[in-house]
C-alpha cells in the first residue's frame, strides 16, 4: 500500500497551510512533528477527505483518494484533534454508532467495540455517559472509535494528549502492535512518543515537510550540536535566558545540568552528548511558529 | 442502515429541547380543547348549561331536527328556538342559545330573529344538507389549527439540529467513515422524517381522542354548512361533512410538517448552528404569511401550498372544489413530496459536501 501525495496544496484564502507538498508513505509509523500553525492537521484532514485540495493530490496505491470515495474512507480511521461526542450515548454506544458509520455488521461491531474498550482501559465505563468521562478516558475511546474498523491508514492528531504517563506507555505498545502492514500517521506535541514509536518523521513547517527520515537519520542532523554542561544554580538560569536550552535539571548541592543546542561549545568544559528528537525539534522550532 | 437510522433516531429523542417541545404541544392541546369544552354554553329556552351539560343539552336539540335539512324544518326551527332579546339591547339574530339556534338564524332570519323569506335552496342551491350536532368537531378543528400550528414549531426545533449539531465536532468522525457521507446523512433525513410524522401522529391522536371524549361521534356525517354562526363554514363554502372536514385538516397537518421538515432539514445542513438552523426555517417558514396575495388571485392559491397554511387549514380548505368533497387541498399532497424529496436530496448533498475547518 503506497499513499502518496503530488503537489498538495490547500489554502485558507491568501494563507497556505500546505504548500505544494510531495510525499510518499509506505507501511510504518510516521510521526508528524511541527510547530502551531505548520499544517499538520490540515494534511491530516486532507488525508481523511475532509477537506479538498486547493491543488495537487492525494494517491492510495496510484488512484486518486476523491474518486476512490466509500473505498478509500473504509481503510481509514481517524481521531480528531477535538475529538467530540455524543454526551448522552454511553461508550459501548458510541462505539457502536462509529462501527455503523463504518459499515461494520452488528455482531462484529459489538465484539470488536468490547475489545477495544479493553484494549484502551474502559471496560468497566462502557455502560457510562460519555459526559462523565475524563479528558484522559475521552481521549482513550477516541482513539477506540478510530480502529474500530481495522483500518489501513490510520491518522491520529494529537492522540496522547490528556493521557497519563502509564496511558500513554499503553497507548504506544496498542499502535506498535497494531502498525504491521498498516500506514500509521501521529502527530503529537509529545515529541518523546514519537520518538519511541514512529519509524519515520515527519517535520513540517510552513506547510511544507523540511525533514523525512528515521528518528536517527534525522538526528544526525544535529550530530555535535548538542550539549551538557554542569552549572552553580545561579549561573545556569542566565544561560538559559540567553542559549537554546532543551532541558535543565537540577544536581542538588547548587549544581544544575544544562542540555544546551549550540553551533559552538557554549561553555567551557561542555560535553557533546547524543541527540534525541526534543533536540532537533527545538533547534528548528526554538519559536513557535518561527525558528531557524 | 437500519441501524444508522435507529441512532439517528435516538438521537433526535434525546435531545431535551424535542421532549420540551412535544410535551408542551401536547400540554397545550389538552389546556385548550378542555378550555373549550369547559366553555360550552347552551339554553333550551327554559334552561341553561355549561361544559359537559351544555354539550348534552346542545346534542338534543341538534337530534330533534337530524337528518336532510327542509324548509320545513326550518320552520320549525325558527318558531321553536325563538331568541330572546337581552338586558343589553342584541338583536335577536346575535343572541346566542344554542348551537342549532345559532346556525338557523345566522341563515333564515333577520335581524329580528323572523324568518327572512330565504328558502333552503336559496340558501344552498341544489345542495343537499345533512344536519345534527356538529359544533364539537367544528370546535375540535378550530383548537387543531392552533396546536397544529404549535406542532409545526415543534417540528422546526426537533429537525432543525439534525445536521448542524454535528457541526460541532463530530463531522470529522462521521465524515472520514465510510458512509457518512452517504447512508449517514440518508440516514439522518429518514430519521428526521420519520420523527416528524410520529410526533403529528401523537399529536393528532391526542387531540382526536379529546375531541371523541368529550363530544362523542355524532356529527361525523353532517354537513359543515349548517354550523352555528362564525365558524369554518364562513370561510369553507363546499358542502363536506365534519369527518371529511377533519379527514382534510389531519392530511395537512401530515403535509404540513412534513414539508415544514424538508425545509428545516435544509437549513440544518446549511448552518454551523442549531439557533440560525432555526431562524431561518421559521423565516421561510412563516413568510408566505406576509405575501400581500389577494384572497382570489393566483399568488393567494400558490401561497396556500406553504407549510403554514397547510397547518392554518381554513386557507387552503376555501381555495375551490374540483370535484364533489375533493377540494384543491388535495394539492398539499404532491406538494409535501416535492418538498421530502427537495429536502432529502439538497441536506443529503450539502452535508456530503461539507468541509471541516
Amino acid at each position: 500500500m503506497k499513499l502518496k501525495t503530488v503537489e498538495l496544496t490547500r489554502r485558507y484564502g491568501q494563507k497556505v497551510a500546505v504548500d505544494h507538498m510531495n510525499m510518499t508513505l509506505t507501511s510504518g509509523v510516521y510521526g508528524l512533528l511541527g510547530p502551531n500553525g505548520a499544517g499538520k492537521t490540515t494534511l491530516m484532514r486532507l488525508l481523511c477527505t475532509l477537506q479538498r485540495p486547493t491543488s495537487g493530490k492525494i494517491l492510495l496505491d496510484g488512484k486518486n483518494i476523491g474518486k476512490l470515495g466509500e473505498k478509500y474512507c473504509s481503510l481509514l480511521g481517524y481521531l480528531p484533534q477535538d475529538f467530540q461526542y455524543y454526551p448522552d450515548f454511553t461508550a459501548l454506544d458510541f462505539l457502536l454508532y462509529v462501527a455503523a458509520l463504518k459499515g461494520l455488521k452488528e455482531k462484529s461491531a459489538r465484539k470488536k467495540s468490547k475489545e477495544l474498550l479493553e484494549e484502551v482501559g474502559l471496560e468497566a465505563e462502557g455502560r457510562h455517559r460519555i459526559k462523565s468521562f475524563s479528558g484522559g478516558m475521552k481521549r482513550r475511546l477516541g482513539i477506540a472509535q478510530a480502529m474500530l474498523n481495522d483500518p489501513r491508514i490510520l491518522i491520529l492528531d494529537e492522540p496522547t494528549t490528556g493521557l497519563d504517563p502509564k496511558e500513554r506507555v499503553r497507548f504506544r505498545n496498542l499502535i506498535s502492535s497494531f502498525a504491521k502492514d498498516r500506514i500509521v500517521i501521529l502527530s503529537t506535541h509529545i515529541v518523546s512518543d514519537v520518538e519511541y514509536i514512529a519509524e519515520k518523521i515527519l517535520m513540517m513547517k510552513s506547510g511544507q515537510i523540511i525533514h523525512f527520515g528515521s528518528p536517527g537519520e534525522i538526528t544526525s542532523e544535529i550530530d555535535g550540536l548538542v550539549w551538557e554542561c554542569s552549572l552553580p544554580a545561579g549561573c545556569a538560569e542566565h544561560y538559559a535566558a540567553k542559549l537554546n536550552v532543551s532541558n535543565l535539571r537540577n544536581e542538588g548541592r547548587g549544581h544544575t545540568v544544562l542540555r544546551i543546542i549550540s553551533e559552538k561549545m557554549p561553555v567551557a568544559d561542555a560535553v557533546q552528548v547524543q541527540p534525541n528528537l526534543e533536540d532537533l525539534y527545538l533547534y528548528y522550532f526554538k519559536e513557535q511558529g518561527g525558528g531557524k | 442502515m437500519k441501524k444508522l437510522i435507529q441512532y439517528e433516531f435516538r438521537k433526535i429523542f434525546k435531545r431535551r429541547l424535542t421532549w420540551i417541545a412535544v410535551l408542551a404541544v401536547l400540554l397545550l392541546s389538552f389546556a385548550l380543547s378542555f378550555s373549550t369544552y369547559q366553555n360550552k354554553f347552551a339554553f333550551d329556552g327554559r334552561n341553561q348549561a355549561s361544559g359537559r351539560d351544555a354539550v348534552e343539552m346542545d346534542k338534543a336539540i341538534a337530534a330533534k331536527y337530524e337528518g336532510v335539512l327542509t324548509d320545513e324544518k326550518v320552520q320549525q326551527m325558527l318558531s321553536e328556538l325563538v331568541p330572546k332579546s337581552d338586558s343589553r339591547g342584541l338583536n335577536a339574530i346575535y343572541l346566542y342559545q344554542n348551537t342549532t339556534q345559532s346556525a338557523v338564524a345566522a341563515r333564515f332570519s333577520d335581524i329580528n330573529g323572523n324568518w327572512n323569506g330565504q328558502s333552503v335552496s336559496d340558501v344552498f342551491g341544489s345542495e343537499e344538507i345533512k344536519i345534527g350536532y356538529v359544533d364539537g368537531w367544528i370546535c375540535a378543528s378550530r383548537d387543531m389549527t392552533k396546536i397544529f400550528l404549535l406542532l409545526s414549531f415543534a417540528v422546526i426545533i426537533m429537525i432543525a439540529p439534525v445536521f448542524c449539531t454535528e457541526y460541532g465536532g463530530v463531522d470529522n468522525i462521521i465524515l472520514s467513515s465510510r458512509y457518512g457521507r452517504s447512508k449517514c446523512a440518508a440516514a439522518k433525513v429518514i430519521a428526521g422524517f420519520l420523527a416528524t410524522v410520529i410526533i403529528t401522529t401523537v399529536v393528532v391522536s391526542g387531540n382526536m381522542a379529546q375531541a371523541f371524549l368529550f363530544y362523542g361521534k355524532d356529527g361525523l356525517d353532517c354537513s359543515i354548512l349548517f354550523a352555528p354562526l362564525v365558524s369554518i363554514s364562513e370561510y369553507i363554502p363546499f358542502n363536506i361533512t365534519c369527518g371529511t372536514l377533519l379527514r382534510y385538516q389531519i392530511l395537512l397537518a401530515f403535509t404540513g410538517n412534513i414539508s415544514t421538515a424538508g425545509i428545516t432539514m435544509i437549513f440544518s445542513a446549511l448552518c454551523k448552528n442549531q439557533m440560525a438552523a432555526l431562524v431561518a426555517s421559521v423565516a421561510v417558514y412563516v413568510f408566505p404569511a406576509i405575501l400581500p396575495a389577494a384572497e382570489s388571485g393566483t399568488l393567494f392559491r400558490l401561497a396556500t401550498l406553504s407549510p403554514l397554511y397547510h397547518v392554518l387549514f381554513v386557507p387552503i380548505m376555501s381555495v375551490s372544489q374540483i370535484k364533489d368533497g375533493i377540494l384543491f387541498a388535495v394539492f398539499a399532497i404532491p406538494i409535501a413530496v416535492l418538498f421530502a424529496i427537495v429536502g432529502y436530496l439538497a441536506s443529503c448533498k450539502i452535508f456530503a459536501g461539507h468541509q471541516v475547518f
